[in-house]
Formats: C-alpha cells, sequence, structure tokens
C-alpha cells in the first residue's frame, strides 16, 4: 500500500521537482515582493509597517503547518511502521524551525511600531516560542541519539506532546486578552481582510511554500543518498 | 517617491529589517543544504569508487537510486 512511498520510487520524482521549482521560483518572488513592497496599500492604522505581515503571516502558518505534518506522520509511524515517514519528518524539522523562529523575530520586529514593545508575554507569542522549543527539542533528539528505534519513539514521543500546543497557538487570540490581533483569514467565515492586502499575502505564501518545498526536497535526497551509502556494501 | 520607499513612512527600519532577516536566513540554509546534499553525493561516489567492478556492478544493479545519483553527478560535473 505504501510502496509508492518507496525512496526508489520518490527519487527520480524529486529531480523533477526541484527542477520546476528552481524555474519558477524567482518569477513567483519577483511578483510577491512587487505586491508586498510597492502596489499593495499601507494600513490605515499601521501605515507602512503591515508589510511585515507579508513575511510574518506565511512564516508563521508554514511553522505550525510542518509540526502538523510531523505529528501527523508520527502518528501514522506508531501504527504502520513506516520507516520512511521518519525520514521525511526528519527533512520537515529543521524548515518548520526555521520558519518559527522567523514568524518569533518579524513579529518582534512588527510589535515595536505598532505595540510599542519587542517582546511581550502574551498567549500567542509565548505559544510560538513553546513550539520554537519542541521543534528544537524534536531534532536534538536526531542529534544526540544513535540508536534508530529510540531516536523513533523518542521524537515521536516530543511530536505527539508538541501537538497539543498547536491549538493553544490557533485559539490563544479567542481564550485569552492578548497583545495579539484575532485572526483576520478564516477558512470558514468571512475574512476581515481587504483583497488588496490579501493578494500579497498569497502570492507570498505560494513563495514561502515553494521555498520550503524546495529545502525538503533537497533534504529528503540527502537523506536517500545517506541510506544507500550505509547500505551500498550490503549488497 | 523614491525616498518614500526606503523610508516607508518612518516604518522603513522595521519593513526593510524583517524582510533581509528572512530572505538572508532562507539563503544560508538553502546554500548549506545544497552543500551538505553536495558532499554526500561525493561521498556516495566516493564509495562507489572503492568497490571492485563486480560489487559495482551489483550494487549498481539492485539500486535505481544508485543509477540516478551516477547518472546526476555525469550531469552535473
Amino acid at each position: 500500500m505504501f510502496k509508492i512511498f518507496s525512496p526508489s520510487n520518490i527519487y527520480s520524482l524529486i529531480q523533477k521537482l526541484i527542477k520546476f521549482i528552481n524555474s519558477i521560483f524567482f518569477l513567483i518572488l519577483a511578483i510577491g515582493l512587487t505586491f508586498a513592497l510597492v502596489l499593495s496599500p499601507p494600513d490605515y492604522l499601521q501605515g507602512d509597517s503591515v508589510r511585515i505581515m507579508y513575511v510574518h503571516v506565511p512564516s508563521a502558518w508554514i511553522g505550525l503547518a510542518c509540526f502538523s505534518a510531523i505529528t501527523f506522520l508520527s502518528v501514522l509511524n506508531f501504527i504502520f511502521k513506516i520507516k520512511n515517514f521518519y525520514f521525511i519528518n526528519k527533512s520537515i524539522a529543521p524548515i518548520g524551525l526555521l520558519f518559527t523562529c522567523l514568524a518569533i523575530v518579524t513579529g518582534s520586529l512588527w510589535g515595536q511600531p505598532t505595540w510599542g514593545t519587542w517582546w511581550a508575554w502574551d498567549a500567542r507569542l509565548t505559544s510560538m516560542l513553546a513550539l520554537m522549543f519542541f521543534y528544537i527539542f524534536y531534532i536534538l533528539t536526531f542529534k544526540l541519539l544513535n540508536e534508530e528505534e529510540l531516536i523513533i519513539k523518542i521524537s515521536s514521543v516530543v511530536a505527539i506532546v508538541g501537538s497539543i500546543n498547536l491549538p493553544i497557538i490557533k485559539y490563544s487570540v479567542e481564550w485569552w486578552t492578548t497583545l495579539h490581533q484575532p485572526a483576520s483569514i478564516k477558512i470558514t467565515g468571512s475574512s476581515s481582510i481587504h483583497a488588496q492586502m490579501m493578494t500579497p499575502l498569497m502570492v507570498m505564501l505560494v513563495v514561502f511554500l515553494l521555498y520550503a518545498a524546495l529545502i525538503f526536497l533537497m533534504k529528503y535526497k540527502t537523506e536517500i543518498i545517506r541510506i544507500k551509502k550505509k547500505n551500498i556494501k550490503r549488497n | 517617491m523614491i525616498s518614500n520607499f526606503v523610508t516607508m513612512n518612518g516604518y522603513g527600519l522595521y519593513v526593510w529589517l524583517s524582510f533581509s532577516i528572512v530572505f538572508i536566513s532562507c539563503a544560508v540554509v538553502y546554500f548549506k543544504t545544497k552543500k551538505t546534499l553536495k558532499k554526500y553525493e561525493q561521498e556516495f561516489l566516493a564509495e562507489l569508487r572503492t568497490l571492485t567492478l563486480e560489487e559495482k556492478n551489483k550494487a549498481l544493479g539492485s539500486s535505481k537510486v544508485a543509477q540516478q545519483i551516477l547518472a546526476t553527478s555525469f550531469k552535473t560535473n
């Protein structure tokens, strides 16, 4: 059933995908930056500082999405014992950590001109910081432990425990009184963001997703080569 | 107009710093990942070179991935 996920089947697809992303990435990046820095209007309250949203929001979304994917694959790995999911998770984690750190740093840079402070121990900011630590613990299991079975067990526990933090991040702005504004974009229900700001945000999200996919493919390709190198003499 | 674009009506420092941090971090991660990938490809090829002809044929015959790594390295070198 899961043979489609085997490294041999995926390797040639990875090559094609990397080439494809490389061919369109800079064009979409140029469009995204033009929209974000030139064409989109300043906010009536926040002025031009609102442009930070175009890098802050996609970073936060990808940071959350990566941890959700890691948790989902860890649970599947527990049930079906598919080792390949472990390699996929190992490739996703650094991307999630990068984007979570970027969301925290750009959020801080956005907070100073709008809230008058770089940091506050507010529910949303603190839960994002907790996510960053979960990513660090998760990556440390790969770096510090040697036995693969033990790494899979401990990293899965970290992912599953860390997943409790995901709904806290999402609903923190509704459950508690926070400095952070409530969500402007909703999957169900109407969003309170104007189309002139929504378009650059979506283009920048595509740019970040393409970048994340590119790094994931390169890291996953490295993992495949590492496994093949280990097994080469056993064949 | 250009000066407005640079200063972002007083928010230039925050906006440009945010975008710069994001793009520099992403570039650093990209080049580091690419370097690691190249290193592993080279190590794999070096390992392949240490094998005897018979072992090499066996390794390449049984692994599609090994063939593809070899093919890619020939294209890029």
